[in-house]
């Protein structure tokens, strides 16, 4: 199919707002008589609350009100809460105060004075796994996504069973198995039995999560950093104690997400319930460090892997455990991705995987870009370069061998996928990479550099349906294409809606982009989070723009004649197909929608929509011609977002430091949508997988639970100066059948794909050190090169 | 408001209603009032403004400390304002001349987000004192757009290169290319990247930052 | 643990001239607080860890200000930034370990307000001390680095008393190579210390990194004409590129005549709370070649006397490889 708009390059409409500073993120709202909060955290990571007295605080002039749990719904454990007084990490918030100046509210919450009763905290998941180890939540140490903890604990005998550096494996909290795994491995030419662990990281976000608030007529008024738009509103009502139609979410630009911003969290609505109680607008700014603590972070891992391969190189069984280190929450299901990832991406014969998520006392962990996948990524192909190398095999080919096609089937109920070009993706990066080449530079040495080259794939499912498409033709002939996807950044706000364009075909200047405010009466849309976008929202807009179609084509032959079919759309008209001269503006069309009446013009609606797109239809019911339709597209099989990253490095074996020489990621993600959109997520993710790899985690003091990085010199992300000055893109652009107009998302695995492929170019530089752990710091490569021990024990989690 | 491009009907996001305050009769509040004008005269957003954040009344300054009434050169405006002793550059143009295009995202000096230049040259204004500005010529995002609406070659490059994801750090990347520029007009692309290191990208778009500073470069 | 940024308040001194600075020390002594760039000292504030009452900005003293070309090498006010300093011909032509060092500071927005005096003066980064812990050099009576359990890879090698933190001045063991001159001024006078001895560990004086009293001023930086345009050697080793502190770096200055190296000095950051002279290697490479082979018997003897904490021992072949580098250069 031919396009117009799909896959070309176009001025996004929020750009020129980013670049002169117009752009207003929550913290950039003001109203006359705001008032500014400040939060006051927990200085201990477990605590009760026995005391707390601000009276002192009350008494300064101008603080003008305190908010405590007591004053905020009560959301039960294991889900974060908007304020406690049970403290669950170091950073945990326990009250508020608001006053007319930052200077006074900062200065208030030094004369509170509360007594704690310490509580025991861990920080290792083993630790509390083991008999009789503390619990972060009062219902158990086990938290489940979206669900309630349990206790699990393992036996004292689980524990003895296992050498002091290898993953003792107790009962798990799931698992699945498929095919005959003993088996596999008992016919294997080589096994690997390897115990890992991978760091959990902050998101660090550039912008914090400030949240503004404010009351009027019973509808409480959010400003909040959001990735998503309708997703979060029904949350964000329940946490403020309102109907869904009563809270007003605005949202137009988010600085930066990766997950931790997609879906409602309690916290932001501190601002609202403060504003509710003094009667006051209030703006919560947040502060980095406290973004560190409230603003979400990578579940760690600690784990064993066991891969038998044959001797070409086909893996013939594996066998994963993963213990998810999780926050003081209920953390994202990381472990269990982690096990459906290696069986899509490696395709074992057959598989066993087990898992448990262990709730730790440290900060709420959420999903972050490839939320497991990412981590088994780094896990898995270092692994993958360790059987190729020791089985004789090409590395390239090793990944080949096992890489899924569009048959492939998964996990332990074997899913199906809709369609799967991995294999091309590898081929297309091989290729701009030239990997024959590059791969014999391996080991090559240069003074005290030597040069590593690194291959890395990852996967992230793609996509989902189900959502409503909303469109509005005005009077004036204007397209107005209403979206509650979010602005998360990546621009696919705009270029799914270009979709609505290509139906309906008419110039993309004649399109209005309604987005950003509740006011804006936007349809039922998935957050824009899980690489969801690109997919959801072609089918979402595509399914809205039909109705709209076929709605003009149906005025058209009642106007002058003929059947629907007798007409089409093109150049902002819908005209007769024999004769073209016979038509409808689209100005001319919205006001005989907005005559006719009826599902013309919204009055009538399908029934089968959200009753959050209802309520928009219902409000533009007859001011012009509405599209609007859930998504009924079919589907078959689960969309991948799949990618590969190859890198090459040269490290000195003097320092331990290294430089990113090329980087080449390349994407399957269906058509291209959006060339320049999507070679923002090849390197974006590329550069948050740089970080992954080489610099980002969490350090946690196991004496008293303090964090040691909470700003950005000491948590990491990768600076200019930290990555390559250019960044190569490629993609297969081959459409997936499911997707009217073929689309995939992307952005996740390009993370996951570049780490795996630095710490595999990494390994290569130093001739097959496989460290197991990520990050891969200098010291480790230090330690690594002068043959010194390293300084953390195996298992060891949250450590320098 | 913020968003002046012809696809984006988002014209009117979130306009907050307004609260009276009690009226108070001191000197000086009356001169923040004025202050609070000028203000809402010269912001680019046509928001309401303003709070009197980082403003604290019961502050008695020690004999000699500074004077808190200072006029300060903004955007080659006088803007009269009333600053703390121990307020931030950043607190004072986003919370009281309401320029809250330079954005706060460490508050530590360490992301560049609240780059500004301070006779040209570039500073993190969370991490300079207000009052250590008096008498020097302060240049914000705002101050880059010409009366006619054209941008600074950097701006316009950065939408032609499409730079930004999410914007957050955008002001600060374009004011570091802007000051790259006015001391180093042909840069190379390690020169750029050196020039731009102090500033932050969460979303990695550093290499397309890069490109629409070449491209500023070989325009202008 | 702080999550705060806001400052508490303070008064605000902006002198123009040393006298006027010097009589507000005096007068404010203990609760006063002097101020150069500010890119450290706003961050304790903001953290709300230290809190002067008086604030003394000694950014409008013009006599601090500037580098200036003497009879017997260069004198560089205590005020000038680190981005004057990299961009100074004088310095990048005849003194480059300096304007190296300079250039690897945090980022260019630091390094533009940065002073070369606050650089050499700022307090350590011991991530337990800068949580507002009652550690030793906060004036309680632990160390919470120094245990089997701390987390110290960014700890000190050398000269610990307690405390095991370290310099993470990058221009600090610039200096120290440079041989440099500080001078202090105070109540009493000018004073004038050698770089060597400006910086104290915690054994003199826990609570402080330099022998500068509360009433003193640093002014000014002399460096002697003896090392101008020698064999300069400087490098960073730190997790970033940009905004990092040092695991270890180095600095040096040689001296070579007729390939046989007259005179050497090696300094190394980041493995002690002063910058630390190797003098050991130094003495083996007097009167050698500076080849490779005296490089790597020198470089093996620099971390002698080493004792390392649980997670830096790593800092041992790094500091050997460095010095190596420094000697060598890196091939």
């Amino acid at each position: 199919m031919a396009f117009k708009h799909i896959g070309k390059n176009f001025t996004p409409p929020d750009v020129r707002a980013k670049v002169t500073g117009k752009a207003k993120y929550a913290e950039d709202f003001r109203a006359e008589g705001m008032l500014f909060i400040k939060l006051l955290a927990s200085p201990m990571p477990h605590a009760i609350v026995r005391n707390l007295d601000a009276s002192e605080a009350l008494k300064m002039d101008g603080v003008v009100g305190i908010l405590t749990a007591d004053d905020v719904p009560n959301i039960p454990e294991p889900q974060m809460p908007i304020l406690t007084n049970h403290p669950k990490y170091v950073g945990d918030p326990i009250l508020a105060i608001a006053a007319t100046s930052e200077q006074i509210a900062s200065d208030a919450l030094e004369k509170v004075v509360i007594e704690y009763e310490p509580r025991p905290f861990v920080i290792d998941p083993l630790v509390s796994l083991f008999p009789g180890g503390p619990d972060v939540h009062d219902s158990g140490n086990v938290a489940l996504f979206r669900g309630k903890a349990e206790t699990i604990k393992w036996t004292a005998r689980d524990f003895a069973a296992a050498a002091e550096n290898e993953l003792p494996r107790g009962k798990p909290q799931g698992e699945w198995e498929h095919g005959d795994v003993d088996e596999g491995f008992a016919n294997a030419a080589l096994v690997l039995d390897e115990t890992f662990v991978v760091a959990g990281h902050p998101h660090q976000s550039m912008e914090p999560r400030s949240a503004f608030a404010y009351w009027e007529n019973g509808k409480c008024y959010l400003h909040a950093s959001s990735q998503s738009h309708t997703f979060n509103v029904p949350d964000y009502a329940k946490y403020c104690g309102v109907e869904t139609e009563d809270l007003i979410l605005i949202a137009e630009f988010c600085g930066g997400g990766f997950g931790s911003k997609g879906t409602a969290y309690p916290i932001a609505t501190i601002p609202a319930h403060m504003s509710k109680k003094v009667g006051r607008p209030c703006m919560m700014r947040i502060t980095r460090a406290e973004e560190y603590f409230l603003g979400s972070r990578r579940n760690g891992f600690q784990g064993n892997v066991k891969l038998g391969f044959s001797e070409e190189g086909r893996l013939i069984a594996a066998d994963l455990y993963v213990v998810q280190q999780g926050g003081a929450n209920d953390s994202f299901p990381d472990y269990a991705n982690a096990g459906e990832a290696l069986s899509l991406v490696y395709t074992p014969e057959a598989m066993r995987w087990k898992g448990i998520p262990i709730a730790t006392n440290t900060p709420p962990t959420g999903a972050q870009r490839g939320p497991g996948q990412n981590q088994l990524a780094c896990v898995m192909e270092p692994l993958m370069d360790k059987a190729a190398k020791t089985l004789g095999v090409d590395r390239l080919a090793i990944r080949e061998l096992n890489a899924p096609d569009s048959n492939t089937t998964f996990g332990g109920r074997r899913s199906t996928l809709s369609s799967a070009y991995l294999k091309e993706a590898m081929r297309n990066g091989a290729e701009r990479f030239n990997w024959e080449e590059k791969k014999k530079q391996s080991g090559q040495r240069n003074g005290s550099k030597v040069v590593g080259i690194g291959v890395g794939q990852a996967f992230h499912p793609g996509g989902s349906s189900g959502f409503d498409g909303l469109l509005r033709i005005a009077p004036d002939g204007k397209v107005h294409i209403h979206t509650g996807v979010g602005n998360l950044g990546t621009y696919s706000y705009a270029s799914t809606s270009r979709v609505s364009a290509e139906v309906l075909g008419c110039s993309w200047e004649n399109c209005v982009i309604e987005r950003g405010d509740s006011r804006r009466h936007l349809p039922w849309n998935l957050g824009q989070f899980g690489s969801n976008t690109s997919y959801t929202m072609t089918r979402t807009n595509y399914a809205g723009a039909m109705d709209a179609k076929m709605k003009l084509l149906e005025i058209a032959a009642m106007d002058m004649g003929g059947t629907a079919d007798d007409y089409d759309v093109g150049d902002d008209k819908v005209f007769f197909k024999a004769d073209p001269s016979k038509n409808l503006t689209f100005a001319q069309a919205a006001q005989r929608a907005i005559e006719l009446g009826g599902k013309y013009s919204g009055e009538e609606m399908n029934e089968d929509m959200h009753s959050i797109t209802k309520a928009s239809v219902k409000a533009l019911a007859g001011t012009g011609l509405i599209g609007a339709a859930k998504d009924n597209h079919p589907s078959k099989g689960l969309p991948p977002a799949l990618a590969t990253t190859f890198i090459k490095i040269e490290l000195d074996v003097e320092t331990g430091k290294y430089e990113i020489l090329e980087y080449v990621g390349t994407a399957d993600c269906g058509t291209v949508v959006h060339p320049q959109g999507l070679e923002h997520q090849i390197r974006g993710g590329g550069v948050m997988g740089i970080g992954m790899a080489g610099l980002e985690r969490i350090v946690y003091d196991p004496q008293n639970g303090l964090p040691a990085n909470i700003g950005f010199h000491q948590a990491k992300p990768p600076s200019y100066l930290d990555v390559p000055p250019e960044m190569d893109v490629g993609y297969v652009d081959k459409p997936d059948p499911t997707n009217p107009v073929g689309a995939r998302g992307i952005g996740e695995p390009l993370m996951g794909c570049a780490a795996s492929a630095l710490i595999s170019a990494i390994s290569d530089a130093l001739g097959g050190v496989y460290f197991n752990r990520t990050p891969v710091v200098p010291d480790m490569i230090i330690n690594a090169l002068a043959d010194r021990p390293q300084s953390y024990k195996t298992l060891q989690v949250s450590n320098q | 408001m913020a968003n002046d491009t012809h696809q984006d009907a988002n014209a009117n996001t979130g306009q907050p209603p307004v609260f009276e305050e009690a009226r108070d009769p001191v000197t000086r509040r009356a001169f923040i009032k004025s202050v609070i004008a000028t203000g809402a005269v010269a912001s680019t957003g046509g928001i309401m403004l303003v709070s009197l954040s980082g403003c604290s009344d019961d502050a008695t300054p020690a004999a000699g400390s500074v004077e808190r009434l200072v006029n300060l050169n903004i955007n080659g405006k006088s803007r009269p304002v009333d600053v703390l002793p121990n307020e931030t550059l950043a607190m004072t143009l986003r919370y009281k001349l309401g320029l809250t295009g330079t954005k706060l995202a460490c508050d530590r000096g360490e992301c560049g987000a609240c780059t500004v230049l301070v006779d040209d040259v570039t500073h993190n204004s969370c991490s300079t004192l207000t009052h250590s500005v008096r008498g020097r010529a302060v240049t914000t995002i705002e101050g880059l757009e010409q009366p006619d609406g054209t941008l600074h070659p950097v701006q316009q490059a950065m939408i032609d290169e499409l730079g930004p994801q999410c914007g957050f750090c955008t002001p600060g990347q374009v004011m570091s290319g802007v000051a790259l520029l006015k001391n180093n007009p042909n840069p190379s692309r390690e020169e750029a990247r050196q020039g731009l290191a102090g500033n932050l990208c969460r979303c990695g778009a550093y290499d397309h930052y890069l490109n629409s500073i070449m491209r500023a470069a070989r325009v202008s | 643990m702080s999550t705060k940024d806001v400052m508490p308040q303070f008064a605000l001194f902006q002198p123009t001239d040393i006298e006027n600075a010097l009589d507000l020390l005096e007068k404010y002594g203990e609760r006063g607080w002097k101020v150069a760039g500010g890119q450290d000292s706003y961050d304790w504030f903001k953290d709300r860890a230290k809190r002067p009452e008086a604030v003394i900005d000694l950014g409008g003293i013009a006599a601090l200000h500037g580098i200036r070309e003497t009879a017997d090498g260069i004198e560089i006010g205590a005020l000038t930034t680190l981005s004057e300093i990299v961009d100074s011909p004088i310095i990048t032509e005849s003194y480059g370990v300096l304007a190296q060092a300079a250039g690897r500071v945090a980022s260019p927005q630091i390094r533009n307000v940065g002073t070369l005096g606050g650089n050499l003066c700022q307090d350590t980064r011991c991530w337990y001390y800068r949580s507002g812990l009652d550690c030793y050099r906060a004036g309680g009576n632990t160390c919470y680095a120094d245990t089997p359990e701390g987390m110290n890879r960014e700890h000190c090698l050398f000269g610990a008393s307690r405390c095991v933190a370290v310099t993470p001045s990058d221009t600090a063991a610039a200096v120290v190579a440079l041989d440099a001159e500080m001078v202090i001024r105070g109540p009493a006078g000018e004073r004038v210390v050698p770089a060597g001895e400006f910086f104290i560990g915690p054994a003199v004086n826990i609570t402080r990194m330099t022998v500068v009293e509360a009433s003193e001023l640093l002014v000014a930086v002399r460096i002697p004409s003896k090392w101008a345009g020698a064999d300069f050697y400087f490098e960073k080793v730190a997790d970033r590129n940009t905004w990092d502190f040092p695991l270890v770096n180095v600095a040096s200055s040689m001296i070579v005549n007729n390939g046989v190296v007259e005179d050497i000095r090696i300094v190394c950051s980041g493995v002690e709370c002063v910058p630390k002279r190797i003098e050991g290697a130094e003495q083996i490479v007097i009167g050698s070649a500076p080849d490779a082979e005296t490089a790597d018997l020198a470089g093996g003897t620099a971390s002698r006397g080493a004792t390392p904490l649980n997670y830096n021992h790593f800092k041992i072949p790094l500091m050997e490889n460095l010095v190596k580098r420094a000697i060598r250069g890196n091939v």
